[in-house]
């Protein structure tokens, strides 16, 4: 009854394009970001930090970046994890050459370093669509993993083969290492996280992410209107990279503190990215953060349940997850190939005109 | 003949044999996505449940008996001694094609019309699906699998190979896997048996009828879900095929389920669509990546093996995107 | 309306068109020109090239052979998006509507190549880029008020019927501004108020827009009515070239359509 348009005219085209056209969307996205920046960092403790809200903004950029590549551009892929270890290799080579650098910009460097990777195997999207190309996008999950494990220089020589972060500190305090404060890290990675949403979105909205979307829908359609195949995929292989390049630098850097390529960005980290935005919504920024905080709590939360509260022995529980996250997959893909995303616009549409449905 | 010349052939001879477990792999792959067009990542996950399920028949397990003690507190693990080989093998047939049925009725029907990348994405969650349930139905342990193949290496061969060596060298001959071996005779017979199935029975060229054009097989009367459940039966029955050869060679456990990957690049190469394109891709990158490895493996700090079957797969695809066999595309719009 | 049409002011010529895929024979030889300002028809029966020359001309095939001319000016082997930038825009056969988008996003994306703010200032938005898709908002909306598709601005156009995506369609390549707008059978399977409105849509753009139009249609009664001139195709090749009357008396059309007894 509350939550309608009706009223709520737009009289310029500047109001129509508006990210929430909704009044009351608006204000309780802005009440969000406002508790989140405001309230939380001094609420924040060790395990919310760790266990919860890191992760979920790590994995919501990571999700947003493989949205553009698949859910608006409609190239699949599977090399995501890959793609996340040339960020964290990347940040790791630039704090320890360059201890000095300002933090922002070395997770933003180290974005710039992926996005440079993810057009190199992007070019095969020129010739090859579908699943083709997400087996290609194989090669550089696998490749990848292997360089990093392989290569000394990658971690500086170090005797375990691991990368460690090292202390690095943002305006005096320190946001990597084992005595960064949980807010420190959690602000640090907030910034980003909002400021990069928020650069998706304008971008998706606009002229590149129409090109995006009409290679996506009908290849040969969008090439006779005047996109350049080439730029469209490249650019999208590219920012796409970019943000997951910096989900990767910040996964090592600010959540693990220690990294080995196998264990961490695994393929399973690929598939993991994958769910995400196929339940939270391809083609859909917000779906990315609802996908990640999903996917990644919903087995904390079935662990808790069972392990903690009736005591079910763990190797169990995750064979039941393992079951739980499959079939969500199929279900998702059966019922709603939109995701969660378009569940919640649904909600919203029949929000609108209630009580009175018709 | 020198050691190092007679060490490549071995390396070769392994590689070619490699291939041929590849190529079991990419053949229930290739006979999928003919009928159904749906590129099945399943596949792989399918061996490893099937290997699974005959474990457990061979040994008597009881299906989900760590989910039963947990929930009731017994403590079942088996009901009995464990059965014959060959009655635990039309068991596991039986499982794989009442499992064939249930995808088609489950997943499938409820499908149709989708484009093709969301199908391959549906069968990713499939792939995840049955992973848990093969767990939770006979344990995560790893698991010997023992159908009465022989396996290690070949007296007979090794006597024969060292007598091929130049005098005044030092040779032990060459090491063959028996095991190997007999694979390369089971694929062999199995797709022959496949090729005169499509080629000989009513149901075959149904078969080939749905490959070829959906919507005109559908108006002369062949039923696309039976088609689709024979199809997938068929395919879980290669994949036990399979199951059992990769199980004896190497145990049942999670990481069988990971040879499905290694198949994808067999069939980038061999066309998503041919039999025979499956089996020789197999075989290329079964000679490839065992050639790399002894080779260049050295240079580079080894386990190449990891990726060289998907960069090879990539290169390929710039040169040729419809693979060795396939035809080319000509889009229309 | 035939007066506008000078002799001489020819926009795009194709000279001695060949085309084949692998043994079959898709062009053989086809010559004919598009002057500027004039509504061309297209016309042959099934197969006999009809799409395959709207395809090499807005450069998705390559012609083993021939040339093809645009504004005085031999055209090199292109690709389609580059052909697009020269300013020729087309609609399908098969509606190839982005269907994941509106109507609004349809059309704005028909506009690709008239924007052009750089990847930095999408990423800000405020500024240049929001300027720019007002801009251009507005040429959308005048297209939208002209095909009176409004009250379907922002459905996502997989929900509309067929009559209306045709619509959309059309709209996505007049988005373009284009100097040659090439439609392939914009009216199949339209009932007769749908042939009609599109008949009026297309008459209006050559009209009011001065875009030239080359178009394909089976309708033989629209084509008589709406097109300047007329170039017949058959089996790949030319049978007859000329105005409307001229074709509809030509013998070997005649045979072409009705089939010749041979006794």
């Amino acid at each position: 009854m509350f939550y309608r348009e009706s009223g709520d005219f737009k009289t310029s085209y500047i109001q129509d394009q508006q990210i929430f056209p909704i009044l009351q969307d608006r204000v309780f996205v802005i009440a969000v970001i406002a508790f989140a920046f405001l309230v939380v960092p001094f609420l924040i403790n060790d395990y919310w930090e760790k266990s919860v809200l890191l992760p979920v903004l790590i994995w919501s950029l990571a999700a947003i970046g493989l949205n553009i590549l698949t859910g608006y551009c409609g190239q699949v892929s599977l090399g995501t994890g890959g793609f996340m270890a040339v960020g964290a290799y990347a940040s790791y080579k630039f704090t320890t050459a360059f201890p000095e650098l300002n933090m922002f910009i070395i997770v933003l460097l180290s974005g710039g370093v992926t996005a440079m990777v993810g057009v190199l195997f992007g070019l095969p999207s020129l010739r090859i669509k579908g699943f083709y190309l997400a087996v290609a996008t194989l090669a550089s999950q696998f490749f990848l993993i292997w360089l990093f494990n392989k290569v000394p220089w990658f971690y500086n020589y170090s005797a375990s083969g691991q990368i460690n972060a090292p202390e690095r500190f943002v305006a005096g305090i320190a946001v990597t290492g084992p005595n960064a404060p949980p807010w420190a890290t959690y602000l640090f990675c907030l910034i980003l996280v909002v400021v990069l949403a928020l650069i998706a979105k304008n971008l998706t909205r606009g002229r590149f992410g129409r090109s995006w979307m009409a290679i996506r829908d009908m290849d040969i359609a969008a090439e006779i209107i005047g996109v350049a195949p080439l730029k469209a995929k490249l650019s999208a292989f590219s920012i796409s990279s970019f943000y997951i390049g910096i989900a990767g630098a910040l996964f090592f850097l600010v959540y693990l503190g220690a990294v080995e390529p196998t264990e961490a960005f695994g393929i399973d980290k690929s598939f993991l990215v994958l769910f995400m935005i196929i339940i939270g919504g391809l083609g859909s920024i917000l779906g990315s953060f609802i996908g990640a905080a999903f996917m990644f709590l919903m087995p904390v939360l079935i662990k808790n349940i069972l392990v903690n509260g009736l005591g079910w022995s763990t190797d169990i529980v995750a064979h039941l997850i393992f079951m739980i996250v499959g079939g969500l997959i199929m279900f998702f893909l059966i019922v709603e190939p939109h995701g969660l995303a378009q569940l919640w616009r649904v909600t919203k549409e029949k929000l609108r005109l209630w009580p009175f449905p018709h | 003949m020198t050691p190092d010349f007679l060490h490549t052939i071995e390396v070769i001879l392994n590689g070619l044999m490699a291939g041929v477990m590849y190529s079991l792999v990419a053949l229930g792959f290739v006979l999928i996505f003919k009928a159904s067009g749906i590129f099945n990542y399943a596949q792989g996950v399918m061996a490893l449940f099937a290997a699974l399920t005959l474990v457990g028949f061979q040994t008597g397990q009881v299906p989900f008996s760590h989910l039963i003690n947990e929930l009731f507190g017994t403590q079942i693990h088996h009901w009995g001694p464990g059965m014959n080989n060959l009655i635990a093998i039309l068991l596991t047939i039986v499982v794989m094609i009442v499992f064939a049925w249930l995808v088609e009725k489950l997943v499938l029907q409820h499908m149709v019309n989708q484009e093709p990348i969301i199908l391959f994405m549906a069968t990713i969650g499939l792939a995840f699906f049955m992973e848990g349930l093969g767990d939770l139905m006979w344990g995560a342990d790893i698991k010997t699998l023992d159908v009465g193949i022989p396996s290690g290496g070949s007296f007979w061969w090794e006597d024969v190979t060292r007598t091929w060596v130049s005098e005044g060298y030092d040779y032990y001959g060459m090491y063959i896997d028996l095991l190997d071996v007999y694979a390369t005779g089971i694929a062999v017979l199995l797709v022959t048996i496949l090729t005169l199935f499509s080629q000989f029975t009513k149901t075959g060229r149904a078969l080939r009828a749905v490959a070829d054009d959906h919507q005109a097989a559908l108006t002369v009367g062949i039923s696309l879900r039976t088609i689709w459940v024979i199809v997938w039966s068929i395919a879980g029955i290669v994949a036990l095929v399979a199951g059992i050869m990769w199980g004896s060679k190497s145990g049942v456990q999670f990481s069988l389920s990971l040879i499905a990957l290694k198949a994808l690049p067999v069939l980038i190469l061999g066309g998503f669509t041919s039999i025979p394109g499956a089996i020789i891709g197999g075989l290329i990158i079964g000679v490839g990546e065992k050639l790399f490895e002894f080779w260049i493996g050295p240079l580079v700090g080894g386990a190449t093996e990891n990726w060289f079957a998907y960069v090879l797969a990539l290169f390929f695809l710039m040169f040729r995107p419809q693979g060795l066999f396939g035809e080319r595309i000509i889009e229309r719009v | 309306m035939q007066d506008i049409v000078k002799e001489d002011d020819i926009l795009l010529e194709v000279r001695n068109i060949s085309l084949s895929f692998g043994g079959v024979k898709a062009l053989e030889d086809v010559s004919f020109d598009i002057r500027k300002g004039e509504v061309r028809a297209i016309i042959g029966p099934n197969g006999a090239g009809k799409s395959s020359m709207l395809n090499v001309i807005n450069g998705f095939y390559h012609p083993q052979e021939g040339q093809i001319w645009f504004n005085g000016q031999l055209r090199n082997r292109m690709k389609p998006h580059q052909v697009a930038k020269l300013g020729i825009a087309r609609t399908f056969q098969n509606i190839a509507l982005f269907k994941g988008m509106s109507t609004l996003d349809n059309l704005m994306t028909g506009r690709y190549i008239k924007m052009h703010s750089n990847l930095f200032a999408q990423m800000i938005w405020k500024g240049p880029a929001q300027r720019e898709e007002i801009e251009h908002r507005q040429k959308v909306e005048e297209i939208i008020d002209f095909l009176k598709i409004q009250s379907i601005r922002k459905t996502p156009v997989g929900k509309l019927p067929y009559g209306m995506q045709k619509r959309v369609e059309l709209g996505r390549a007049l988005a373009a501004e284009s100097k040659l707008l090439l439609l392939d059978e914009p009216m199949a399977g339209m009932n007769l108020e749908e042939k009609e409105d599109m008949c009026r849509f297309v008459l209006d753009v050559n009209e009011q827009f001065g875009t030239t139009i080359a178009l394909i249609e089976h309708d033989m009664g629209v084509v008589m009515d709406i097109s300047n001139r007329v170039v017949v195709l058959d089996y790949g090749k030319k049978l007859a070239d000329g105005s409307p009357d001229e074709v509809r008396n030509n013998a070997a059309v005649i045979d072409a359509y009705l089939g010749v007894s041979h006794d």
